[in-house]
């Protein structure tokens, strides 16, 4: 009995080791990169540009910060990455507050059309639609401003925020709004005072995908914008590796600033991303 | 014809008394409609006339399927096909099998089990063009981490490779960077999933005393068949009309080997300012995806029963 015990438990040890290697692996594999983009960002170059790296800096500077912000344009890519993802946060949250509240909340001839399209326009191929917004934008000479990333933000991020508030909206029970409109209070008054301040967490959350979603976009910023002080800081990046020979703690240290603010949003939001937003994405 | 008018009239009564909430699902379907729908069957027309945004003439002739023969007789487009196939099966294959191999992991009771949860969904948050920059940094050939750390185990032929140069590995390079981004979401919601398997199943199989491969095969699995369906779906449309990171890494090169049709597509566009044939490109990858697309509606069609 005793000797099975030992038995069990020595198995259980073995079990248990595996595991903690196992998840130490994950975890470097994970985060590596992140520390070596973050280290590389501090070093300077006779550091960096070395047969024998090291994962430590030897001298700690800051020289390639300052020299991203003094020697290219990457504060003005900064703000305009900003006002564009500002921008398409609440013009988007605005339209999909209305939309996701009239699915959750009516049932009227048409609601299931609409909610199939809007599960279907997630799966195009943006390069399908790329092609005649860019033609459409030239025409109406909007490309390399603003409103051409706005516009075409807002959309894209519109199916899925409405998805997302349409399950924060169904969660609150209806019975609430009904006894408000019992006491006299409108259907609009009802949503604004009872429904809109309850699903404030999930409006947040929500808010903070739309914006994430702009930051980090590529596709669009690159077909619609040529002009350097019109660039976003994806595509500034992406114009610093251009280069014959790359300045990479420069570029290192630019992709930590521009890291930066998803990985803030995403500690703010890192409850809802584990129940909400994976139900919310496995829909739609 | 009494009937239909009383129909319309029913039907318009109804719209009325729900006013708002077609007033409030307005903004929402102008925007779906101006940036999807339209485009989209512009996309289709363009694909049948010749549109070449460097000749300066007006008009757009018509040409019917000139485009989409030109595509289906350019090697090159077959060699994207080709690349987009490895590239799409590879990446969800590698995603879902490890995926499911961490959501296993942290289904299990250790210490710090949360911290790695939380820690593994790093590399999906940050923006897919910060990854690919610092993967490309990574695997730079003289000063890169990973040749550093392959000659430091012994692989000296690795000194000086240049993984993104070769068109051998840069295939392999850039699907590694994509499954890198991608695995997470596919473990946490594998894990969510297996969170919400009865432990009573479990319970009984341990008192029939089977192992725990039997328990994987006979309970977990049959349990998460349903959310494996959807995100092998959700990860193959993703997958197949990625751009970013192979833009980023390689811009389809060297020599076309990580050449997709995403990439392909663009260039038709933009590079060569062939809009009519980018449009029969982009359309045929539109056909492809709605495959993919019917079968996800369809699926959860029948288990959310909500369309």
């Amino acid at each position: 009995m005793r000797e099975l015990h030992y038995k069990i438990s020595k198995q259980f040890k073995l079990k248990t080791v595996g595991i903690y290697i196992a998840a130490a692996m994950v975890v470097f594999i994970s985060v590596f990169p992140f520390i070596w983009m973050f280290f590389t960002s501090i070093k300077p170059p006779n550091e960096i540009f070395t047969l024998n790296p090291q994962l430590l800096p030897h001298h700690t500077t800051l020289e390639n910060y300052v020299r991203v912000f003094k020697g290219t344009m990457f504060s003005r890519y900064f703000l305009n990455s900003i006002i564009i993802a500002i921008s398409t946060t609440v013009l988007g949250l605005s339209i999909a507050i209305l939309g996701a509240y009239s699915l959750a909340r009516f049932e009227y001839p048409g609601r299931h059309s609409f909610l199939l399209i809007i599960l279907t326009v997630q799966m195009f191929p943006t390069v399908v639609l790329i092609i005649p917004l860019f033609v459409v934008m030239r025409q109406f000479h909007l490309l390399n401003t603003y409103y051409c990333l706005i516009i075409a933000y807002t959309t894209f991020t519109l199916p899925f925020c409405v998805w997302m508030l349409k399950g924060f909206f169904e969660s609150i029970p209806k019975e609430l709004e009904e006894a408000a409109m019992i006491d006299g209070c409108s259907r609009v008054g009802a949503f604004s005072k009872i429904t809109l301040p309850l699903s404030a967490p999930g409006i947040a959350a929500t808010s903070i995908f739309s914006f994430i979603g702009a930051w980090n976009e590529f596709m669009f910023a690159l077909t619609f914008i040529n002009k350097e002080v019109m660039k976003t800081i994806p595509l500034g990046l992406q114009a610093f590796i251009g280069r014959f020979a790359v300045e990479w703690g420069q570029v290192m240290a630019a992709s930590v600033m521009f890291t930066i603010p998803s990985l803030i949003f995403f500690m703010v939001v890192q409850k809802y991303l584990t129940k909400s937003l994976f139900v919310g994405a496995v829909k739609g | 014809m009494a009937s239909l008018k009383g129909y319309i009239k029913m039907r318009f009564q109804e719209i009325k008394r729900q006013k708002l909430a077609y007033l409030f699902i307005l903004p929402t379907l102008s925007g779906v409609f101006l940036i999807t729908i339209y485009p989209l069957f512009r996309s289709i027309w363009l694909s049948f006339h010749r549109y070449y945004i460097i000749e300066l003439k007006k008009e757009v002739p018509f040409i019917g399927l000139d485009n989409y023969k030109y595509i289906l007789y350019d090697p090159l487009f077959w060699l994207s096909f080709k690349n987009t196939i490895i590239f799409t099966f590879g990446c969800v294959l590698a995603t879902m099998l490890i995926g499911l191999g961490v959501a296993l992991l942290l289904n299990q009771d250790f210490r710090g089990k949360n911290f790695v949860a939380v820690t593994i969904l790093l590399p999906w948050v940050i923006p897919k063009v910060a990854a690919s920059i610092i993967w490309k940094w990574i695997y730079d050939d003289q000063y890169g981490i990973l040749n550093y750390f392959l000659c430091s185990l012994g692989f000296h032929n690795f000194f000086d490779y240049g993984w993104l140069i070769n068109s051998t590995t840069s295939l392999l390079a850039v699907m590694i960077v994509v499954i890198w981004q991608s695995y997470p979401f596919v473990a946490i919601a594998l894990l969510a999933g297996l969170q919400t398997i009865p432990k009573t199943l479990y319970e009984a199989a341990d008192v029939d005393g089977a192992s725990s491969w039997q328990k994987f095969r006979q309970i977990s699995l049959p349990m998460l068949k349903y959310l494996i369906t959807i995100l092998l779906i959700l990860s193959t449309i993703w997958n197949f009309k990625l751009f970013t990171q192979v833009y980023i890494l390689t811009e389809g090169g060297p020599a076309n080997s990580t050449m997709i049709l995403g990439i392909y597509t663009w260039r038709m566009a933009f590079g060569f300012l062939r809009m009519g044939r980018a449009a029969a490109l982009a359309i045929i990858m539109f056909l492809i995806l709605m495959i993919a697309t019917v079968f996800y509606l369809r699926r959860i069609r029948k288990e959310e029963g909500i369309l």
